[in-house]
């Protein structure tokens, strides 16, 4: 990998890190456990159709370790790992499928596989089925949440490809 | 083409997501609450009959004020990092546990308990 390209992953993490700190000082409306907008994620849609597999599982395993450091609350780190995991495997394999004017389709199938890797961690470590009832409140919070963060990452994807990043 | 059926599978996903979550918000309340660490159930109650207190929960994980007041229960103060326990208020629902993934903690109604509904069943 060169120069140049490690320097640019190294700008979209310190981005998408900002961007998380910054969500994190924004009250959540929904105070259900796991529904969060996940501004970040712009990122993580936008490198998925930018970089190499490789890459993109470097960064986004960078913003998620050092979120949780600095947000304080390593526990969060099993869930959104799992999330994490589960959402990247699946959005690697949709870019085949799925054209970049189509990218907040990804993105939607992307946050939906994300709550449901968080909803198996967390009953994992709880061991409490009813916690399943929540499922369906995450999939309606996870398809508005992606398409909102798919719809970003098409904007900024252009723009960012005429800036010539 | 692949695109298309992709998006009636992400719409259809959604409606069912809506339509999940209403039927969960009209699932019965129940009388009995239990209050778990991961898989142990650590109390049982039955609102109706506790009276109003507050009282502490300590484990591994942290700790936990759980209040109850009117027949109601909720976590009133932890030392969690997001404090999203807290904010989530009284349990009013079978859809909803009070959940505090950072401390393992969880609060839900729950089938019977040793004077529950079930032993008034049998």
């Amino acid at each position: 990998m060169d120069v140049k390209r490690l320097a640019r992953l190294g700008v979209l993490t310190a981005v998408a890190l900002i961007i998380f700190i910054v969500e994190l000082q924004i009250p959540n409306p929904f105070p259900i456990p796991g529904i969060k907008l996940g501004l970040a994620n712009i990122i993580t849609v936008y490198a998925v159709y930018r970089f190499r597999p490789v890459e993109v599982c470097m960064l986004v395993g960078v913003r998620i370790f050092l979120g949780a450091v600095f947000s304080g609350n390593m526990m969060a780190l099993l869930y959104s790992a799992c999330g994490s995991l589960l959402c990247l495997l699946g959005m690697l394999l949709l870019k085949r499928v799925i054209d970049e004017k189509h990218l907040w389709l990804a993105s939607v199938f992307g946050a939906l596989l994300h709550n449901t890797g968080q909803m198996a961690a967390a009953l994992l470590v709880m061991q409490t089925p009813s916690l399943l009832l929540y499922y369906p409140f995450l999939v309606v919070s996870g398809c508005l949440a992606g398409l909102f963060t798919g719809l970003c990452a098409q904007l900024i994807l252009p723009r960012l490809k005429k800036a010539g990043f | 083409m692949k695109t298309k059926l992709l998006i009636i599978i992400a719409a259809a996903i959604f409606i069912l997501g809506i339509g999940g979550s209403l039927l969960v918000l009209l699932l019965p309340k129940k009388q009995a609450v239990q209050i778990k660490h991961g898989a142990e159930v650590l109390y049982t109650f039955d609102l109706t009959q506790e009276p109003d207190r507050t009282f502490e929960i300590k484990t591994d994980d942290g700790t936990n004020i759980i209040e109850i007041k009117d027949g109601k229960i909720r976590v009133s103060e932890a030392d969690c990092p997001d404090k999203t326990c807290v904010r989530m208020g009284w349990l009013n629902s079978a859809a909803m546990p009070v959940v505090c993934l950072p401390h393992h903690l969880v609060i839900e109604f729950a089938d019977g308990g040793e004077d529950g509904v079930d032993a008034v069943a049998e």
